[in-house]
């Protein structure tokens, strides 16, 4: 018990700061891809490293209509990231697998959104008011895409553990997998959204709201949530890695392990790729236009777990 | 002689109530009116003859007649003739009845005559300040020839007085500031939305916040020659069309014909500009739909663009080409050719980008049914350029009032018949073919010549002169009148964003603060030419002065009562 | 289909390559025809103050020292590099060079003066014509810029003493 305590610690130790070390750089890469789809040069790579640390000198303002829920809202952003992180066996076992289930992990998701709404609530202005209720109408049905998915993979492998609905529990099904497929086509169709990218950036649109909820972060309390938006990407392209092509990542064997812990990111790194290409080319929707299109995946997800009830 | 014709029509219908008319040409005509009849002479124009309202000026006279002088200027498109209507007003009882209800896109220009030159317009609904701020001292009047150009009014005090008077918000909507810091916006304006939710439901606006007086500088302190360096700067984008508009009427007042080659070079600059402000408006629009990368495209494509423009007058932007009678410069045989490879390589990575955007459903969804503006609206509030093409209104200045070279080449008028912004974003995308098609008509047929006239003799005085110039937002219409001193005694300039952002507040009712933007950005807006802002408000009434603290408190009880 | 456009649409941005152009490591290529920074040519000048009375932003201030000297400076801080000076100089003593990084934290920089030497007409004593009727400020007399204070005044004095011949608008220009 004790040996797998500190392998637990080490495992979480390890994620974290995996995820903290990499979500810049993927960061930097989707900034230059995008630049290359655009004809020009990009920043260099390294470049949000450099943002950050020059966000993190700068002074720490208190501005907006409540600042204590301002800070809290900064700092619980990058902690459940974090913690979401521990969550996700990213090339070997989760560190929380025996202690955390599902069931945290679609709470946490949440916790994440709701951070958003706790910024641009305790900002007060009036476009990060707008930016909030646009973020709150988006969360409504967005988050319960994920929640269905990991359900229908609960609902296939009858467990809520993590290491066995994170193994792509969608497909282990007799015969072939339409739920799994069904909730394969829903998820990319709407991932952009989870990661907060165009088409799907509506809570954020710089254009229409100057960053809604984020308009009065500046500075460390900024960096956090820049940080925490980063990882977001990480986090998410891991999580839709473990449970749709998941095939490959987890063995118990050190040093094949090692193997497949790289090839575990170098999925993480194409599933990022096409992220960025699909937002270097599309124009924002309307929040209307997103709401109706998230509803209709949601109608669609709900058949798929009335198909995975009855064991498609 | 069409307008002698039409001159005889008016003569018929009105008799003796005309005072004097001028037709210096069969193009223009002037016709001086008694202040008594002038709103029955408009609504005859407007509504029965059918004609496009242009602009309304008010002139400070009294130096050389005593009196001051109101111009209405209507254009009758179909007839190729630009009309004025002119009355005289004296001194001690500057009133004159307003055009505005029969007229309604002469509501700013009605509201600017009573700011700036203390013109009463009688019958007008909304008077409320549109060029100065609303701490601006009752009397003093800044266009007026007794007062100074450089004089600040000892009771305007810049700092308590300079809050503006907004209006009551109508019922259940909150109040979203649009401005003047924005992302979207190039230039400062202030539009103050009233929003329910996410719907916008009416909206206040103020602007002329970088109205800089040129009119006035012109007037007192430049030369004939000085004026067309000033006008190119009126705008950001549009500036050939302003120096090129103000040197045609000056021409026109003085009879000054320039030579042909200097015609041409005209239009191939005129061109150019509209070549490069629609692949700019192009990209701008997908910016603010949030696709980022057809705008980076279509700066890429339209970049060779300013390099040719560059190597032909010495800048990107501000060509500094034009002069009275003539031009500066000369494309020369080299020049010529560049410029042919440079519009071959455009076309043909347009082409693909059009076809692109064309079957984009993205782009579409963002644009279609949004900012719509009909045949109606456009007629009303005076319409101008791509907002009234993809409406279905076919106007065209270069067809309708031909101006430099445009008599000699060959061009199609493209229109949309959808009336939103996706028929702007069609419109100003084949629009760009058909400038190519102009330059390389005008590149075969100019021949060789002198580049300006020698004129010996100083501008005779008092002359009025009108032009109109299709800039790539709309027509662009300039009202010189000829003075002493090698300088106008009156120049007045009317953009086409003036008319086109009366039409706004229509445009975005009842859609979604999203759509605000796009709708905003389809009419190209160009603050800078317009100098003002003008709102139309959905309750008139009290007006009261918010402070910074009630507003935010307002905001957030609205907020949370929804 | 949307997704055959937007397909088409990459592409059109992957054929094109990067354009970044590597300034300021690389020089801009600049046309000859472009206007930059003029450059004022003292042993060319004969000082007929065409090009102040020509500049639209009134940049170049005249000071008739007395009947021999006159100082002929260009400020340079509203230059809108137009070329008009260049245009109606009849000695071609101004060149619109290639200069365009004109950034400076000294305004001072940008300003060249000329101390002119000036010999009587024969037959006026003083004044010269501008080539064409539209490019004549409407002066006479003496000239009286503000040097010091940099400011540009629009009276004439006629025999260097203060009482105005000809009664002129009282403006000055900042």
């Amino acid at each position: 018990m004790d040996g797998s305590l500190i392998w637990r610690i080490l495992g979480g130790v390890l994620n974290v700061g995996v995820v903290l070390l990499v979500a810049p750089l993927f960061q930097g890469v989707l900034r230059k891809v995008t630049a290359r789809v655009q004809s020009r040069q990009g920043p260099p790579l390294l470049q949000p490293y450099f943002d950050l640390l020059k966000l993190l000198g700068k002074e720490d303002i208190e501005s907006g209509e409540t600042p204590l829920m301002q800070r809290f809202a900064a700092y619980l952003s990058l902690a459940t990231v974090l913690t979401v992180a521990c969550l996700v066996p990213m090339g070997f076992v989760a560190p929380m697998n025996g202690v955390a289930d599902i069931i945290l992990l679609i709470y946490l998701l949440t916790l994440c959104g709701i951070c958003t709404l706790l910024a641009g609530l305790a900002a007060g202005s009036t476009y990060s008011l707008v930016g909030a209720s646009r973020e709150m109408m988006s969360m409504i049905t967005l988050e319960p895409l994920l929640a269905i998915a990991l359900i229908v993979g609960a609902v296939h492998t009858g467990s809520f553990r993590l290491d066995t609905v994170l193994n792509g529990s969608v497909y282990e099904t007799t015969g072939i997998p339409w739920s799994g497929l069904i909730m394969l086509a829903v998820m990319i169709l709407s991932f952009q959204a989870f990661v907060q990218r165009l088409p799907f950036d509506i809570s954020e649109a710089e254009t229409e709201l100057m960053e809604g909820p984020l308009m009065e972060y500046s500075g460390p309390k900024l960096a956090l949530f820049k940080y925490a938006q980063m990882a977001k990407l990480v986090i998410y392209s891991a999580l839709f890695v473990r449970m749709f092509v998941p095939w490959g990542s987890q063995f118990a064997f050190p040093l094949a392990g090692l193997l497949f812990w790289a090839m575990f990111w170098v999925k993480v790194f194409v599933v990022v790729l096409l992220v960025t290409l699909v937002a270097a080319t599309h124009a924002r929707y309307r929040i209307d236009q997103a709401i109706r299109f998230f509803a209709s995946l949601f109608a669609v997800a709900l058949g798929a777990l009335v198909l995975a009830s009855y064991g498609h | 002689m069409i307008a002698r014709e039409m001159f005889e029509e008016f003569k018929a219908r009105f008799g003796p109530l005309i005072d004097r008319a001028d037709l210096p040409s069969d193009r223009r005509l002037f016709v001086f009116v008694d202040r008594t009849v002038v709103k029955f002479v408009c609504q005859h124009i407007f509504r029965e003859l059918d004609a496009r309202y242009v602009a309304s000026i008010g002139t400070d006279d009294r130096p050389f007649s005593g009196k001051f002088l109101v111009a209405h200027n209507f254009a009758f498109d179909k007839d190729h003739v630009l009309c004025s209507v002119l009355t005289q007003l004296p001194e001690d009882d500057l009133k004159i009845d307003s055009i505005t209800k029969m007229v309604p896109a002469a509501s700013w220009a009605e509201r600017e005559m009573r700011d700036l030159l203390g013109i009463e317009p009688v019958g007008h609904e909304y008077l409320k300040r549109l060029v100065l701020p609303d701490g601006w001292p009752e009397g003093h009047h800044p266009l007026r020839k007794d007062v100074p150009w450089n004089e600040v009014p000892e009771s305007y005090n810049d700092t308590e007085d300079s809050e503006f008077k907004f209006n009551d918000p109508p019922e259940g909507c909150t109040v979203v500031p649009f401005g003047p810091f924005h992302p979207t916006l190039d230039e400062p304006a202030h539009f103050r939305l009233y929003v329910e939710g996410e719907m916008v439901r009416g909206c206040e606006y103020r602007g002329f916040m970088v109205h800089r007086g040129i009119e006035k500088l012109a007037e007192s302190v430049m030369s004939y020659n000085d004026i067309p360096m000033l006008a190119e700067r009126i705008c950001g984008i549009c500036g050939c069309v302003h120096s090129v508009a103000y040197v045609q009427a000056v021409e026109e007042a003085a009879a000054l014909k320039p030579p042909l080659r200097a015609e041409y070079i005209r239009t191939i600059m005129l061109e150019l500009e509209r070549l490069h402000s629609h692949l700019l408006w192009v990209g701008l629009a997908c910016h603010i739909v949030g696709f980022d990368t057809l705008f980076m495209q279509s700066f890429r494509i339209r970049e060779p663009i300013m390099w040719i423009a560059e190597k032909i007058s010495g800048n990107r932007k501000t060509y500094a080409i034009c002069l009275i009678g003539g031009v500066r410069r000369d494309i020369t045989h080299e020049l010529k050719a560049e410029l042919r490879v440079v519009l071959d390589k455009l076309e043909s990575e347009w082409r693909p980008v059009v076809a692109a955007v064309s079957k984009d459903r993205n782009i579409q969804k963002r644009t279609c049914g949004v900012g719509v503006a009909d045949k109606l609206l456009v007629k009303n509030a005076g319409l101008l350029g791509p907002v009234a093409r993809a409406a279905g209104v076919e106007i065209d200045c270069r067809r309708d009032h031909p101006y430099a070279a445009y008599d000699r080449v060959e061009f199609d008028v493209i229109t949309a018949q959808s009336a939103d912004v996706w028929g702007r974003v069609v419109v100003r995308m084949n629009e760009v073919f058909e400038s190519i098609k102009i330059i390389r008509q005008c590149l075969d047929k100019m021949e060789d010549g002198p580049l300006q006239l020698e004129i010996k003799d100083e501008l005779p005085v008092g002359r009025m002169g009108l032009s109109s110039v299709e800039a790539p937002r709309g027509e662009s219409h300039h009202f010189v009148i000829t003075g002493e001193n090698n300088r106008p005694r009156r120049w007045r300039v009317r953009a086409p964003t003036y008319q086109n952002l009366q039409g706004i507040p229509a445009m975005i009712k009842d859609q979604q603060i999203a759509d605000m933007t796009i709708s905003l950005g389809s009419i190209d807006p160009c603050f800078s030419c317009t100098d003002r802002l003008e709102t139309i408000d959905l309750r008139s009434g009290k007006t009261r002065v918010w402070s910074q603290k009630e507003l935010f408190e307002m905001t957030r009880t609205r907020t949370k009562a929804t | 289909m949307s997704v055959l456009s937007k397909l088409g649409e990459t592409l059109i941005c992957l054929k094109a390559g990067r354009v970044t152009l590597p300034y300021p490591a690389q020089a801009l290529p600049v046309p000859e025809n472009f206007r930059g920074r003029p450059i004022f040519d003292a042993t060319k000048c004969i000082g007929c103050a065409g090009c102040a009375n020509n500049c639209p932003a009134r940049e170049i201030l005249v000071f008739d020292v007395c009947q021999e000297i006159r100082i002929l400076q260009y400020l340079g801080r509203r230059c809108t590099y137009c070329g008009r000076c260049a245009d109606v100089c009849p000695e071609k003593a101004i060149t619109m060079s290639l200069e365009f990084e004109n950034a400076t934290n000294k305004i001072s920089d940008l300003g060249q003066k000329l101390d002119l030497f000036m010999s009587t007409c024969q037959r006026c004593g003083r004044c010269f014509k501008g080539a064409a009727a539209l490019d004549e400020l409407k002066m006479k007399g003496y000239r009286s810029d503000d040097i010091p204070h940099e400011r540009w005044i629009y009276r004439a004095d006629a025999f260097l003493e203060t009482e105005p011949v000809v009664e002129d608008i009282q403006i000055e220009l900042d």
